[in-house]
């Protein structure tokens, strides 16, 4: 992250300088790329201006010579010598006056145009003169014009001539007067125009001599040497020594035999030269500006990327679930906003992580500690004790019947009891470090630290006691009990799970027995492997039709007919011998084993009805259905299978459903009970009155027959309450349309009372206990129902008794 | 002294013919032009031509110029130059003829300049170089000058053989004069002469 940040930073500024590095690329090419353009320009300029200021200096020489040559011509002296043809002054006064403008040399020809006179000893300079013919033209030219100039080779030296005539007054003679043109001049011309001028004069060869130049001997050699010289009158360029010289060329004289030229040059790279100053300034600018922008791009990376290193560490501290600490907000826009937002973040983290911690640890309806947090404390707890070599307790508590308090009086109410409850245990503890937990549903458990079984067992109490007192909720008083197991750490268990998982233990056993209240036994633990063997051994019971059905005739009061038989399912354990059903039934519906037992009984009664059928027989067959029979979709369509396979009609059996079985999913229960009752099963309500079964259920419900439960039956005999009850639902059932069956009818006397009170059909001990289908014919053979005569009485002694009360 | 081939081609209208009042004389260049200014005179192939009859003769100054462009003396003739003019003049002559310098004077100089030499003599000021005269001083006292039709009449001459001269400043080779021959036989002749005035200097 940290990396990330920076180099965006450096990508910012690397950014920055190669864009300004660009910009000052592209200025100084195209800059220097004018300069040089500007450069070639300008010198081309002044060599033209060059040219124009060389023709105009050789004018000015001519125009000087020209007057010391007329001062000369007028001279009366002079001309008076000349008259005389006195030789000796005239070349005196030709010396004379050569020397007062500097002339080289000064002649002087007749009119006739014959030397009659020359400054320098030597006389043979006038014949020296490269052509007669070009004395022959500038006097002719003065002639015409009053005077002449012009440039004139001399061996192998250049010269500019003058001619002037002398006149006395009429024309005598000529003054002709030169002037070297050599270095001196070319450097004079360097001098004015800065312009390298040489003079070059055609080799036979067809390359140059140089006449005179004002650039060093080794260039001026080079230029001998340089071929290619521009054409006349056009600028151009050439190489001489390595260096671009601009370079035009004039014609300066132009003769049969010698074709002479002034060369102006410039060089390039001194033309440049004053730029190249500029160039260098523009150079420590663009690094000033570089230096500057790397500095203020850095700065400005950094304002950027300081907030969001901030960020990032803000981040960080957020994903190590630090909120606390809130970004300091920068002023900036964007950034500020983006701090901003993450502070609103970092709260709306905080906030929802404290929700979820909650729900992760927290009790929502009870606000007690949840089973993961009690774990959590536990651990330490047990860690503190180990290292104290102390003890700590743990407690496990599940209300009693607390699912159908829910089913019965709403889940609102249920949860109102659960907090109450809560309130309850919470204060039943007197110790901060106990600590109360909810583990779901009504499971509750408490953590007493440094607590060993005995001082544990004083604070079962207590909150046993917490518990008794009716409990007002909902202006409804309700008596709760609870299933309480304790176990201690260390003598139950080394680590928290298993500690808990013993005070569990310990609580079922309480709650199966029934006991209030156990400290855990290394017993309870054999019972529930106990529990899991026979899981095993009862899957393997159905395997091995070890199951045996067994049937329990049901007959008429009105007249003693056996009108069905109900079957009971017997488990012969290879080893144990005879199970009884209270020790596996409960089990196996806990398990859901139930299914495959139905499945087993089902299946057991079609084929013992089909036998009936072949002997003749038709009795009516009960089979008893669990809460998990009826949520299974699929049974309905199961039994339809298995009565087809023996061809039974399913009008012949009728299914008992306990009241709680209905209630538990009453939706579910109901559809499957609709599917079953379209099939033509009969229905019936097993243990009538011992649920909280509400009558508007009841009275949808597709059943045909109540069956009041055995408690109410046995104890009506001695029961008023009971046998009012009795007598209530049987009206009841006979209101609703429904047959009414009594079960547990276990003397002669309850049958006159029931048969009294209009009860249709009768169950019990009395009759017979429930046999295997092989012994029914031997019993309905013996068997003889009580006179019908000496059934009257009872029912009005019964009749009596309810007077009475 | 290199001399020029004579570029004079001056007829003689009446060759051998008497002249006894006098010569007209008409000078042309080649093209035709009437020459001004040009020295006509005779010389007598025998004898002597009659010795000088000394004039009054002035070439005056006047406006920085002189007054005469052209003066044709005989021999020994004396000519004077008054300056009549404001500034001063420098008169002078380079001529091999008469070699002469009148420095910076006005009013009339002390003495004449006596010509004694037959040729030609230019005559200039040193201070004005614009101005010039030229003297042609022949040896014979029958001479003319050209007007502006070219013309001039020569008289007074006996009967005789003669070479006829003609000279004129503007002609390339001021040493020469164009000749020819006529006889004077007493009466009046005519005779053209045509000077080949090119390569003159103006």
């Amino acid at each position: 992250m940290k990396f990330r940040i920076q180099s965006l930073q450096t990508r910012i500024v690397v950014l920055f300088m190669a864009l300004l590095l660009l910009v000052q690329v592209a200025g100084f090419l195209a800059i220097r790329g004018s300069i040089d353009e500007h450069a070639r320009k300008s010198v081309n300029e002044q060599l033209l201006v060059g040219e124009r200021v060389f023709g105009r200096l050789m004018e000015q020489n001519a125009g000087k010579l020209a007057q010391g040559a007329r001062i000369l011509a007028a001279d009366y002296g002079f001309r008076a010598a000349v008259a005389s043809d006195d030789r000796g002054t005239i070349a005196s006064a030709l010396s004379n006056h050569g020397e007062r403008i500097g002339a080289t040399v000064s002649l002087f020809y007749t009119a006739d145009r014959v030397l009659k006179g020359s400054s320098v000893e030597n006389g043979k300079f006038g014949e020296a003169l490269a052509e007669r013919r070009r004395v022959d033209g500038l006097i002719d030219q003065a002639a015409r014009d009053g005077w002449a100039a012009g440039p004139s080779l001399v061996g192998r030296q250049l010269y500019q001539l003058v001619v002037v005539p002398v006149r006395a007054p009429v024309l005598i003679g000529w003054v002709l007067m030169g002037f070297a043109v050599d270095r001196a001049m070319a450097d004079d011309m360097r001098a004015l125009s800065r312009l390298d001028l040489s003079f070059l004069v055609n080799a036979g060869d067809g390359g140059h001599r140089v006449l005179a130049s004002s650039l060093g001997a080794s260039a001026a050699q080079a230029l001998m040497a340089a071929r290619g010289l521009p054409r006349p009158g056009i600028p151009g360029e050439i190489a001489i020594d390595g260096e671009q010289y601009g370079t035009l060329v004039a014609p300066l004289l132009s003769s049969e035999s010698d074709q002479v030229v002034t060369v102006l040059q410039r060089s390039i790279s001194e033309a440049v030269a004053p730029f190249a100053q500029l160039q260098v300034t523009l150079m420590l600018l663009t690094l000033a500006g570089l230096l500057i922008s790397v500095v203020g791009s850095v700065l400005t990376a950094r304002r950027i990327t300081r907030p969001m290193t901030a960020l990032a560490e803000s981040a960080r501290r957020m994903g190590a679930g630090e909120y606390d600490l809130p970004i300091a907000v920068d002023g900036d826009q964007e950034i500020g906003n983006l701090a901003r937002a993450f502070n609103h973040m970092r709260e709306g983290i905080a906030e929802r992580e404290g929700q979820i911690r909650r729900l992760a640890y927290w009790d929502k309806l009870t606000g007690l500690p949840n089973r993961d947090l009690f774990l959590d404390r536990m651990r330490d707890a047990i860690a503190s004790a180990r290292a104290n070599g102390g003890s700590c307790s743990v407690l496990m508590m599940d209300l009693d019947r607390f699912k159908h308090v829910n089913d019965v009086l709403g889940h609102a109410f249920g949860d109102a009891l659960l907090q109450e409850v809560a309130r309850r245990l919470e204060g039943a503890l007197v110790r901060r470090t106990d600590a109360v937990a909810r583990f779901g549903g009504d499971e509750f458990a408490v953590l007493l630290p440094d607590q060993d079984a005995p001082q544990a067992r004083a604070i079962v109490e207590r909150v046993r006691q917490a518990l008794e007192h009716p409990m007002q909720v909902q202006r409804q008083t309700i008596d709760m009990s609870a299933g309480i197991g304790l176990a201690t750490f260390p003598e139950h268990a080394d680590n928290a799970d298993l500690l808990l998982a013993r005070a569990e233990i310990a609580m079922y056993a309480a709650k199966q027995r029934r006991a209030g209240a156990l400290v855990y036994d290394p017993s309870f633990d054999q019972k529930s492997q106990d529990t899991l063997s026979m899981l095993s051994e009862l899957r393997h019971a159905v395997e091995k039709d070890e199951l045996v059905l067994y049937f329990q005739p049901k007959l008429s009061f009105s007249d003693g007919a056996m009108m069905g038989v109900e079957t009971l399912v017997r488990w012969v354990h290879p080893q144990r011998g005879f199970v009884p059903p209270g020790d596996f039934i409960p089990f196996a519906e806990h398990t859901g084993f139930i299914a495959d037992i139905t499945q087993w009984v089902m299946q057991k009664s079609i084929e013992q009805a089909a036998a009936w059928r072949r002997e003749g027989m038709s009795l009516s067959i009960a089979v008893n259905l669990s809460t998990r029979d009826l949520m299974d979709q699929e049974l309905p369509r199961r039994f339809a299978e298995m009565l087809a396979r023996h061809d039974v009609k399913a009008s012949s059996f009728c299914l008992e459903i306990t009241e709680s079985a209905i209630m538990d999913d009453p939706q579910r229960a109901l559809a499957t009970l609709d599917r079953l009752h379209a099939m033509e099963f009969k229905l019936s309500i097993d243990d009538f009155g011992t649920g909280y079964s509400s009558l508007a259920y009841l009275k949808r419900l597709p059943v045909h027959e109540l069956k009041i439960d055995r408690s109410f039956v046995s104890g009506m005999e001695t029961d008023r309450d009971d046998a009012t009850i009795v007598r209530s639902t049987i009206d009841l059932g006979h209101n609703m349309g429904m047959r009414v069956v009594a079960e547990g009818v276990e003397n002669e006397a309850v049958w006159h009372l029931l048969a009294a009170a209009g009860c249709d059909i009768g169950q019990g001990y009395f009759m017979s206990k429930p046999i295997p289908a092989a012994q029914l014919a031997d019993w309905l053979a013996k068997w003889r129902p009580p006179s019908l005569v000496h059934g009257t009485a009872p029912v009005a002694e019964v009749r009596h008794l309810y007077a009475v009360s | 002294m290199r001399v020029r081939a004579a570029l004079s081609s001056a007829l003689l209208l009446a060759a051998g013919s008497s002249l006894g009042a006098g010569l007209s004389v008409s000078v042309t260049d080649l093209k035709g032009m009437p020459l001004e200014d040009a020295a006509v005179y005779l010389e007598p192939i025998a004898g002597r031509a009659p010795p000088l009859r000394a004039r009054g003769i002035e070439i005056e100054q006047k406006s920085r110029k002189f007054t005469q462009l052209m003066t044709v003396v005989q021999v020994g003739q004396a000519i004077a130059f008054p300056n009549n003019d404001t500034v001063r003049h420098h008169v002078y002559s380079l001529s091999q003829a008469k070699l002469f310098e009148l420095k910076l004077y006005s009013g009339v100089p002390e003495a004449p300049v006596v010509f004694d030499k037959a040729g030609t003599v230019i005559v200039g000021c040193n201070i004005h170089d614009k101005m010039v005269a030229y003297i042609r001083i022949v040896d014979t006292p029958w001479f003319g000058k050209t007007d502006v039709a070219g013309r001039v009449t020569i008289d007074g001459f006996p009967d005789g053989q003669y070479r006829l001269r003609t000279w004129h400043h503007a002609q390339p080779n001021l040493d020469q004069a164009a000749e020819q021959a006529v006889t004077a036989r007493g009466d009046s002749a005519a005779v053209a002469v045509r000077l080949d005035m090119k390569g003159a200097a103006k």
